[in-house]
């Protein structure tokens, strides 16, 4: 499902963010990244986007070259991948079910589909009565599952999380964690970026640690050091 | 779909007109001036092309004779006229038919009328041969053949009976000339006043995606299209750009049902052709496309580097 090949990333500002970085991820894996700030986590997941070009090296998400993708593609491969931030990046000027809606809504996706999925995804992350509330009624874990809900509406390949539970007190978390554990059981990649070692060691899942940009450990149903 | 499309596109350019309305009112207002300056300049050449089409379509030289006129010299310069290739047509005007003309054209001013009669005898007004020519350039062949000389501010000539020859063609470049200045004076301030206007509408288009980063970033995340980002800011430039274009357009109708159509009754300026309802309306397309254009390459040039993926 991703496969990165060599890959090196180097700012302009002379930073080098990744060195060398092989990975390869299958349909269906739950993998962390993990790492301290600075170790080229972010980058990670900003290459699979592809909002940074690779410097060196080759990456394959979801059976596209990237480096050969044109810009007009980029649109459609992201609507294969999902994202979920620390910060949720949520619209404050509209309805829970309006910030899921509109993530179908700018892909041309009709009103009747919309109407459909968006509360089915929301029953699905246990917002189901919560539609039309607005996000700053709602509590950080509420807030990253109505997230995790706009990320998964339009069922993508791909789930990308980077650092979701930064902002979430522990209880939050694991109820966070449960939820991407569930969307990783019905066939989506996840791929999480996180340096929260409870949650890592709870999970046992395939842990990749990075260290001022390079691999330096890659564990199936690893722990976080 | 088609009108879920509409709806998402209408709904995101009002929110926009409405969050920065005091900026989008002056990228309207500057357009409206811009293209009203615009059509100014196309009606004014319109005007002028319909004078200047009356004018040379009537009468190049006027030779005026001398008092009493005899039949025996209106002969001889008629003949003369005819001999030359350029001479299209010679007409008569009897001093009674020049009296009349003067009394019709200013019969909105009594002083004048009252000033001149028409009784044979106290008729001040000389008889004249009204030419027109095929070539209104060559004007100078005309007193040549009726071997006249320029003395002062007429012409003495050989030919008897011939008090002046009056080109006045001269009368239609001059006023030609100074019709073009205004005409270019106009247009120039209308390309100013576009590109102002361009500046503006680029301004909002601008702010807008600035006030709406984090909406747009979620589009792109999600997988919108560059166009689907891009179209409600081009369409609201648009939008602001046709609204000055349709205010322009109501103002310069006005402009001219306030001052052109009191002519059409004028007496005086009877034998001058104005401009009519449908030259508003021929402009109507030309404005509309200038503000489009204006609008479109606007928004092309605020969202520049904006908007990569």
């Amino acid at each position: 499902m991703i496969s990165v090949q060599r890959v090196t990333k180097a700012y302009r500002n002379g930073v080098t963010a990744l060195e060398e970085v092989t990975v390869d991820i299958d349909k269906g894996e739950f993998v962390f990244i993990v790492g301290q700030s600075g170790s080229g986590k972010s980058t990670f997941i900003r290459l699979l986007l592809k909002e940074e070009e690779a410097t060196r090296g080759e990456i394959y998400v979801a059976g596209k070259h990237l480096a050969k993708l044109s810009p007009w593609k980029v649109p459609y491969l992201r609507r294969n991948i999902g994202t979920v931030f620390q910060d949720f990046k949520l619209l404050q000027d509209k309805t829970v079910f309006e910030n899921v809606g509109f993530a179908l809504e700018v892909i041309g996706k009709p009103k009747h589909v919309i109407d459909q999925r968006v509360p089915e995804i929301l029953e699905l992350v246990g917002l189901g009565d919560k539609l039309n509330n607005y996000p700053d009624e709602l509590s950080g874990g509420e807030q990253q599952r109505v997230s995790i809900a706009r990320a998964c509406v339009n069922r993508p390949l791909v789930l990308l999380a980077d650092e979701p539970t930064g902002n979430l007190d522990p209880s939050t978390s694991v109820e966070i964690m449960r939820l991407l554990d569930r969307v990783n059981r019905i066939g989506t990649t996840v791929v999480m970026a996180t340096h929260d070692q409870a949650i890592v060691d709870a999970m046992r899942r395939r842990v990749i640690e990075l260290d001022t940009g390079k691999v330096v450990r890659d564990q199936a149903r690893g722990v976080y050091s | 779909m088609a009108s879920r499309r509409f709806d998402y596109l209408f709904r995101e350019v009002t929110s926009g007109l409405r969050r920065n309305g005091l900026v989008a009112f002056g990228a309207v207002s500057t357009t409206f001036i811009a293209l009203l300056l615009f059509g100014l300049a196309l009606l004014i050449s319109r005007q002028v092309g319909l004078i200047i089409e009356a004018t040379t379509g009537n009468v190049e030289v006027a030779v005026y004779l001398t008092d009493p006129v005899s039949t025996q010299n209106v002969n001889g310069i008629e003949g003369k006229l005819h001999t030359l290739d350029i001479v299209d047509d010679v007409r008569y005007q009897t001093k009674v038919e020049a009296c009349e003309e003067f009394r019709r054209l200013f019969a909105g001013q009594k002083a004048l009328v009252e000033g001149v009669s028409c009784e044979p005898g106290k008729n001040p007004l000389p008889a004249s041969l009204r030419v027109k020519l095929a070539e209104p350039e060559q004007f100078r062949e005309v007193p040549a053949v009726l071997g006249c000389k320029q003395q002062d501010s007429g012409y003495v000539c050989a030919t008897p009976g011939i008090d002046n020859v009056v080109d006045q063609h001269k009368i239609v470049d001059t006023l030609f000339k100074v019709t073009r200045i205004l005409r270019v004076g106009v247009l120039v301030a209308a390309v100013v006043m576009l590109i102002s206007a361009a500046i503006l509408i680029a301004n909002t288009v601008r702010m807008g995606l600035f006030a709406r980063r984090k909406e747009i970033g979620i589009m792109k995340l999600v997988g919108a299209t560059n166009w689907r980002i891009r179209l409600p800011f081009l369409v609201e430039g648009l939008f602001e750009s046709l609204i000055g274009a349709s205010v322009a357009i109501l103002f310069l109708f006005a402009m001219k049902v306030a001052f052109i159509d009191p002519l059409y009754g004028s007496t005086a300026l009877q034998f001058i052709p104005w401009i009519t309802n449908h030259d508003v309306v021929a402009i109507v397309p030309p404005l509309v496309v200038a503000g489009a254009v204006v609008a479109v390459i606007a928004g092309l040039v605020g969202m520049r580097r904006f908007l990569d993926v």
